[in-house]
């Protein structure tokens, strides 16, 4: 697989292998996608379900840039184009862990905990027991900044 | 890969000389402009996950009401199925295994994409009649569009494919086809990996 | 406005224009809209008039709009730049002239020039002119001007998409400036936020301008960052490590970076923005599930990196200038580098001190606002390493130098003024007030204004041959470090005093001395902005005694310097062989720098091409059909859009060849010219001596 693809070596044996690389890709990623069905489909607990599903994602993604997009550690240049996807990977993980981290914590605050937004959360009962929208969101416009 | 691989997806290799250095900037390039798609994607993620609450339901139905897990199993294997036999095409090219082999892989890769779609489109309209537009909740909001932007995504990666059979018709196999049809896959690769991330997260995690 | 959507003219109609509402009302406000409308309208026929009567029409569509030299495009870029920054500072200033005569009384709470509707609207497309489409189309026109030249390419990576980034973002500017005339811009600030500009609470095309505008440049914004990054990743000349580019090549490619992943931000809450206003989605509604608050986490998740993409370009250039006119070489070049990558990556991290007062726990705000102090360490240790390289330099107050030191003095109170801020609890007093309007003003005047038009005067040579007057150069300077410490300066004290942002109309006397202060500052503002104009001009009309042909006017080290001022389309003869940092400048050390190359190749470069004029085109057509509901012209764009792409791509396009001879003839010339002209030293340099060859016993920074 680390071989130098150079002109030298014969294409027949270089094609044999990009194909067993696909096959090995395609063969894990349908093995990790019936897993991760199968598991919804279980009995196990709603946790345990989560987190075989993120797993499964997990390694799928890997799966899929080692073997269809050729990404690996050796090479330099596929070695910055991983570099590059890690990069990108660490700022979603700010951004979107951010939102998480922001949102979540707003939505505690303004709606769902009931010991310290017993008013927000009298609204919140209000809201899903006639199951019709209502404007629950204006006392907490925000200011605007730059 | 192998030692001189200089981009992302499958390389032409150096018997192909000018294409293959050409493809370095190209597909790089390209590859950095997925990555700020991979953005939008991500922070579509992030914004489903934030609506799936009581307050972003608001009342309307949920995921337990909507999805339809053998439909989104079907549309997996379907687009599984698509983005592998985009293999067929790289190693065509690479190879020199002509153009009517070509242009066959390439619709395969269409035809499945379409199967893809055909299933997706069939849902979103059962999930409408169900009660599930976009304009009923917040939750339903992101979902259309997170799952609607992946499927306007394959929609232009078939319209691409079929870009490229026309390019190949035209021109033939030129350096710049060869390019191209490297940044196609980068591409339909790319579609295959948001497709991971939608069918865990947006439909399994929260069926779980 | 009111009736029916027409099929053919969407909602369209002869009401919609500021003419109406002056015939229907004559005041002060419908006064200054209806002659804003005029002079867009007058311009654009002056504009018309004037180039059909000199026959410019050929030579600019064949030179400039259908070139895709970067060289070219980065001009373009500076000049639609300075365009909407005339608008950008009128608007300051009726902003200013406003607020002056707006103190109302209990009996008359409404007063002031115009109306507050149309106040709102000011400060609205004051704001997004000012980030969108000028500090972004300066520092992108600048970087596409000096980015390759420096790192020794002949181009961008992709030409063809750097015409169309430029084309896009002109569409969008084309946006903004038709709002004068046809409709109403958005009420909503720079920030536009829902729920106050969903489709509810602002119905009509205000908001839409805005979107429109907005996502369209942005898409040009990402394609441009994509592109930097792939120049300085792949073209760099021969030896040009990554270690050896100079600093304005680091600070740009910290923007493509933020370019690239801070843009898609800014695109999906606009996008979301649009779904809730056009299909009745509910990200941002009152009702039914939607989060408002999330369009400003998602909003600002672009909004802090693209300060720092504002800024970081000014940073390259006070690096650059600060070494060439002290005649030192830069202080602490891997600080600069390592602090440059810091506050790239670290910009990412701090996006929620823009809204502090949200609701969010206390945590959550420390986290964010421990984050905001830390990016000020990195800021810190780079205006300490500019003054470590000026330190015992040779220095020539020249104007960029000027500029450097307002931006000494005034950078410093914003940053500090930042940090005040920063910290959570004191963000709840002055938060959204008009002390913060006075912070960042201060950190974006000082940085991205003074540092691109110090960038401009100083690279100005290379692109037109001949130097701007320098004794303009520095009245206005220095006409702007006054306007902005007369503009800004009260408006801190008038936020301590509680005078609350964006507002209309206020009570209380005792705000009147501080804004005549503040409104005497925006005639000083208007000042430098004539004075600017006029500094091209005089410089233009005594464009032969300032010519500077040898190339090199500012005895500079980069690579730049060593080619002819005006450089010629290929940029260098030869690609250079780059062996050290400062290649320049150490073969003007080692003696005999301006040695041409033994043979000459013929030069391949990208064919002209119409493809950005039409996506231009096609993209105004498409954000004004949406803007109006006039559906058939949009799905007709969204057709032709990827259609011009797809035809484009059956075509082969061949390349356009400079034969050897051409190139060996020209370049043999300058060299000969080089020869023949006689060196001026440092003392020199602002004299008619300054030939553009520099003394080379001199240290050249």
């Amino acid at each position: 697989m680390t071989k130098p693809n150079t002109g030298h070596i014969n294409p027949q044996e270089s094609a044999a292998s990009e194909i067993k690389s696909y096959a090995t890709g395609f063969v894990i990623s349908l093995i990790l996608t019936v897993g991760a069905f199968a598991a919804l489909l279980s009995d196990l607990p709603n946790t345990w379900k989560v987190v075989v599903i993120c797993t499964a994602a997990l390694l799928q993604i890997v799966t899929h840039m080692r073997n269809f997009l050729h990404l690996s550690f050796s090479g330099n240049q596929s070695r910055e184009d991983l570099l590059l996807v890690l990069f990108s990977a660490s700022l979603l993980a700010i951004m979107a862990g951010g939102t998480w981290y922001i949102m979540s914590d707003l939505s505690g605050r303004m709606h769902q905990t009931g010991e310290s937004g017993s008013s927000s959360h009298r609204a919140l009962a209000a809201y899903s027991n006639n199951g019709k929208p209502q404007q629950v969101w204006l006392s907490n416009v925000p200011l605007s900044r730059n | 890969m192998s030692e001189n691989s200089l981009y992302p997806g499958l390389n032409l290799g150096d018997k192909h000389g000018d294409a293959h250095v050409q493809a370095e900037s190209t597909v790089f390039g390209f590859w950095v402009f997925l990555m700020s798609d991979l953005i939008i994607f991500g922070i579509l993620f992030a914004g489903y996950a934030s609506y799936l609450d009581p307050i972003g339901l608001a009342g309307g139905p949920g995921p337990k009401e909507l999805f339809d897990i053998n439909s989104v199993a079907i549309q997996t294997v379907l687009l599984l199925v698509g983005g592998v036999a985009y293999a067929g095409v790289s190693l065509t090219v690479k190879y020199g295994h002509g153009r009517g082999n070509l242009v066959a892989w390439l619709l395969v890769c269409a035809a499945f994409g379409a199967g893809f779609l055909f299933f997706e489109v069939r849902d979103f309209i059962s999930q409408a009649g169900k009660g599930g537009t976009p304009q009923v909740s917040g939750w339903l909001s992101s979902y259309w569009t997170l799952g609607g932007l992946h499927g306007i995504h394959v929609f232009c990666g078939i319209l691409w494919i079929f870009a490229m059979i026309g390019q190949v018709a035209t021109r033939g196999i030129d350096d710049v086809v060869k390019v191209r049809l490297s940044m196609l896959g980068v591409f339909w690769h790319f579609l295959d990996l948001i497709w991971v991330g939608i069918f865990s997260f947006v439909f399994l995690v929260p069926l779980a | 406005m009111k009736g029916m959507t027409s099929p053919i003219f969407g909602n369209l109609d002869w009401t919609v224009t500021p003419y109406t509402d002056l015939l229907q009302q004559v005041n002060s406000s419908t006064i200054v809209s209806a002659g804003a409308a005029s002079v867009l309208v007058l311009g654009g026929i002056a504009v018309l008039v004037l180039f059909t009567w000199m026959g410019w029409w050929g030579p600019l569509y064949r030179n400039w709009l259908t070139s895709p030299d970067a060289k070219k495009i980065g001009i373009m870029y500076v000049t639609l730049a300075l365009i909407m920054l005339a608008r950008g500072i009128i608007e300051g200033f009726v902003i200013r002239a406003h607020q002056a005569t707006a103190l109302g009384t209990l009996a008359r709470p409404e007063s002031g020039l115009v109306s507050p509707d149309h106040f709102a609207q000011l400060f609205s497309t004051h704001g997004t002119i000012m980030i969108f489409f000028v500090a972004m189309p300066l520092l992108i026109g600048l970087i596409n001007f000096v980015l390759p030249q420096q790192l020794g390419a002949r181009d961008m990576a992709f030409p063809v998409l750097n015409q169309i980034s430029l084309g896009l973002t002109a569409s969008g500017a084309g946006l903004v400036m038709i709002s004068l005339l046809l409709g109403k811009f958005g009420t909503g600030g720079w920030t536009m936020y829902p729920p106050y500009t969903g489709k509810d609470f602002s119905p009509g095309e205000g908001v839409d301008y805005w979107l429109w505008a907005i996502l369209i440049s942005g898409m040009g914004s990402t394609l441009t960052g994509m592109n930097f990054a792939v120049t300085i990743f792949k073209k760099r000349a021969p030896g040009m490590h990554f270690m050896r580019m100079p600093l304005f090549c680091w600070t740009s490619l910290c923007v493509a970076i933020m370019l690239i992943y801070a843009m898609p931000a800014l695109t999906v809450s606009s996008a979301m923005l649009a779904l809730d206003r056009y299909a009745g989605f509910h990200f941002f509604t009152n009702d039914a599930g939607g989060n408002m608050m999330n369009y400003a986490n998602i909003f600002w998740m672009f909004g802090h990196p693209e300060v720092y993409i504002l800024i970081l370009p000014a940073f390259g250039v006070f690096s650059e200038i600060s070494s060439t006119f002290s005649g030192k070489r830069l202080y602490g070049y891997t600080s600069l580098v390592i602090a440059s990558m810091s506050i790239a990556v670290i910009s990412f991290t701090v996006w929620l001190h823009h809204f502090f007062t949200m609701g969010q726990s206390a945590g959550v705000n420390i986290a964010f606002g421990i984050a905001t102090m830390i990016i000020g360490v990195p800021t810190g240790v780079k205006i300490y390493d500019w003054m470590a390289t000026m330190w015992r330099g040779r220095v020539r107050i020249t104007t960029p130098v000027v500029y450097l030191t307002g931006f000494f003095l005034l950078f410093v109170i914003g940053g500090l003024s930042g940090i005040i801020l920063a910290n959570p609890s004191i963000d709840y007093q002055v938060h959204n007030s008009t002390f913060l309007v006075a912070h960042f003003h201060n950190v974006i005047i000082p940085g991205v204004l003074y540092g691109m038009l110090a960038g401009i005067h100083y690279w100005f040579p290379k692109a037109f041959g001949f130097r701007l007057s320098e004794t303009w150069g520095r009245r206005t300077a220095l006409l702007f470090v006054g306007g902005f410490i007369f503009t800004f300066m009260p408006l801190y004290v008038l936020g301590l005093m509680g005078m609350p942002r964006r507002s209309p109309t206020f009570q209380n006397p005792d705000f009147m001395a501080w804004m005549y202060i503040a409104a005497f500052g925006g005639v000083l503002m208007l000042c430098a902005l004539a004075s600017l104009v006029w500094t091209f001009w005089t410089s233009y009309r005594n464009r032969l005694a300032l010519a500077v042909p040898g190339g090199d006017p500012w005895n500079g080290s980069t690579l730049e310097w060593s080619t002819p001022a005006p450089v010629p389309e290929w940029t260098f003869p030869r690609i250079p062989h780059v062996d050290k940092r400062n290649d320049w400048g150490e073969k003007k050390r080692a003696g005999d720098p301006w040695k041409g190359p033994e043979t000459y190749t013929d030069i391949e470069l990208p064919a002209n091409t119409a493809l950005g004029l039409l996506i231009t085109g096609g993209s105004f057509a498409l954000g004004f059909a949406m803007v109006w509901h006039i559906w058939w012209l949009a799905v007709l764009c969204c057709l032709a859009l990827p259609g011009l792409v797809a035809l484009r791509g059956m075509r082969l396009i061949e390349p356009k060849i400079i034969p050897a001879a051409q190139v060996e003839e020209a370049d043999r010339r300058f060299r000969q010219q080089v020869a023949s002209l006689a060196p001026a030293s440092r003392a020199d340099e602002e004299t008619e001596r300054n030939r553009g060859v520099p003394d080379i016993s001199e240290f050249a920074g």
